[in-house]
């Protein structure tokens, strides 16, 4: 039954639909013009990354392999060796597999001397598998503590 | 300059056809530029009123998106399958491109303007924009689809049901004009202090039952069942593709800024507004920006209203529309004898 009432509150939902639409299309866009803008990733928790300390200018990883052994995917690949006459180990390789990573952080929260972080990375696509294996070690130079001591 | 090159075209084609061709071409031209201009407006329209952002990349703002569109759809494969009635099939892109080619060539520009000047213009109009709806019914019935058949059956129902309505309401307009001529109903709007009042002043019910009316027949949304996506895959173009998909395109935008222009010279008082008077030009400037409002709202409505049910579109035709414009113009009638 058509009424002149319902015909009035329909119309009148209709302006209001409209209404919402016209609000809508005075306001600011929301979309991110991907490749020319890029997102603000600084507080982003991206693949893990070995921290940089100013006092030494370069990581304090010791290899003592806390964080291979707390990693609930098997994602790391460590191995260390000792600088002759230093106490400590430093770290020779360092590969963590971030296909198998699910950036659960237990690595960071273990790791003894706090040389683990998350990055700010967020566009590691590969075309390959073996491209997701990242070398954390690959953006230091030579370690200074094995100059010349190296085989 | 358009005299020179007509004076050219006539020591070959002789006077007439030399009007006809520099005519054909204008229209044609504007057109493409028109539906190329829409098309983009409504990408624009539908991603600003999700808040998105809309084609950014082809030229400034996506302005050039359209043009590359088209470039693509001319280097298309025209596919025809094989069990189509292929006379048909092939006609139905064309019988519903030249009637709206047609029907651009009817509305008047301004006070001195119009590609062919009918006396009873209106009624041509109506005549015409009812061809459109044959041509999309050959489209659905020769695809040999059952999308496309219930597509143009669907289309079919829809665009007779609606025309009457449209067709009422601009009889009321008719009547207060006493005229069918579309450039004497612009002349003859009535005079208040000087300004000459549009005639959605007098018929604000007419004017939006035509409003819904040619949202209707343009099969656009909320009442675009004939092509409803979700149900009918394309409807009527299932089975087009490449440039014959690109003239119901054409056909479709083209439809829509003719019938807004024809709403505007009922409704809002065509090419008239300030100073015209002294400066002939504005008339089409005038016009098409009456034109391109009314377009906007059909898009403003098309991305906010969902899809009517078939049944629901019927009744709101039969049992609503039509009866109110009837009323409409009865009334429409009463007052004017009550006054004259």
């Amino acid at each position: 039954m058509i009424t002149l009432r319902g015909v009035l509150e329909g119309l009148r939902s209709l302006v209001d639909g409209m209404g919402v639409t016209g609000r809508h299309m005075v306001r600011p866009v929301v979309t991110l013009q991907y490749p020319h803008e890029r997102p603000d990733a600084a507080h982003w928790g991206g693949p893990i990354e070995l921290v940089t300390f100013p006092e030494t200018g370069t990581h304090d990883c010791i290899a003592c392999n806390a964080c291979a052994r707390i990693c609930p995917s098997d994602c790391f690949d460590i191995e260390g060796r000792r600088p002759e006459g230093a106490k400590k180990m430093r770290a020779t390789k360092f590969l963590l597999d971030f296909s198998t990573c699910s950036l659960c952080g237990l690595c960071i929260d273990v790791c003894p001397t706090d040389t683990l972080r998350y990055s700010s990375r967020y566009d590691d696509a590969a075309y390959r598998r073996d491209l997701t294996v990242n070398d954390l070690l690959a953006p230091f130079p030579e370690d200074p503590s094995f100059a010349g001591k190296l085989p | 300059m358009i005299a020179a090159l007509h004076g050219i075209l006539a020591r070959v084609l002789g006077d007439f056809g030399a009007t006809l061709a520099l005519g054909v071409a204008l229209i044609l031209g504007y057109l493409t530029f028109n539906v190329l201009f829409l098309i983009w407006l409504e990408r624009k329209v539908s991603a600003h009123a999700q808040r998105r952002l809309g084609p950014m990349e082809v030229g400034p703002h996506g302005a050039l998106q359209t043009v590359a569109d088209m470039l693509k759809l001319l280097s298309k494969q025209l596919v025809t399958p094989v069990a189509t009635d292929h006379f048909t099939f092939l006609m139905a892109p064309i019988l519903i491109f030249v009637p709206t080619v047609c029907l651009a060539s009817l509305v008047p520009l301004g006070p001195a303007q119009a590609f062919a000047d009918m006396p009873n213009g209106l009624a041509v109009v109506v005549v015409l924009s009812g061809v459109t709806v044959i041509a999309i019914f050959m489209a659905g019935w020769s695809s040999n689809n059952k999308y496309a058949v219930l597509g143009g059956m669907r289309s079919v129902a829809q665009v007779v049901a609606y025309e009457i309505p449209v067709l009422l309401s601009a009889l009321s307009v008719v009547l207060i004009a006493q005229t069918l001529d579309l450039r004497e109903l612009v002349n003859g709007l009535p005079v208040w202090h000087g300004v000459p009042l549009p005639y959605v002043v007098f018929e604000p019910v007419a004017a939006l039952i035509f409003f819904i009316g040619i949202t209707a027949e343009t099969n656009r949304a909320p009442f675009d069942i004939p092509e409803a996506e979700s149900e009918l895959v394309g409807g009527f173009h299932t089975e087009y593709s490449g440039m014959r998909f690109a003239l119901f395109f054409f056909a479709e935008y083209t439809n829509m800024l003719v019938l807004g222009a024809v709403g505007a010279t009922l409704f809002l008082g065509g090419w008239e507004g300030p100073f015209v008077g002294a400066l002939p030009w504005l008339g089409p400037v005038y016009l098409l920006l009456k034109a391109y409002l009314v377009v906007f709202l059909m898009m403003w409505a098309r991305w906010t209203f969902p899809r009517l049910r078939f049944d629901q579109l019927m009744n709101f035709a039969w049992k609503l529309l039509i009866p109110v414009a009837l009323v409409n113009l009865v009334a429409t009638a009463v007052v004017l004898g009550l006054v004259a």
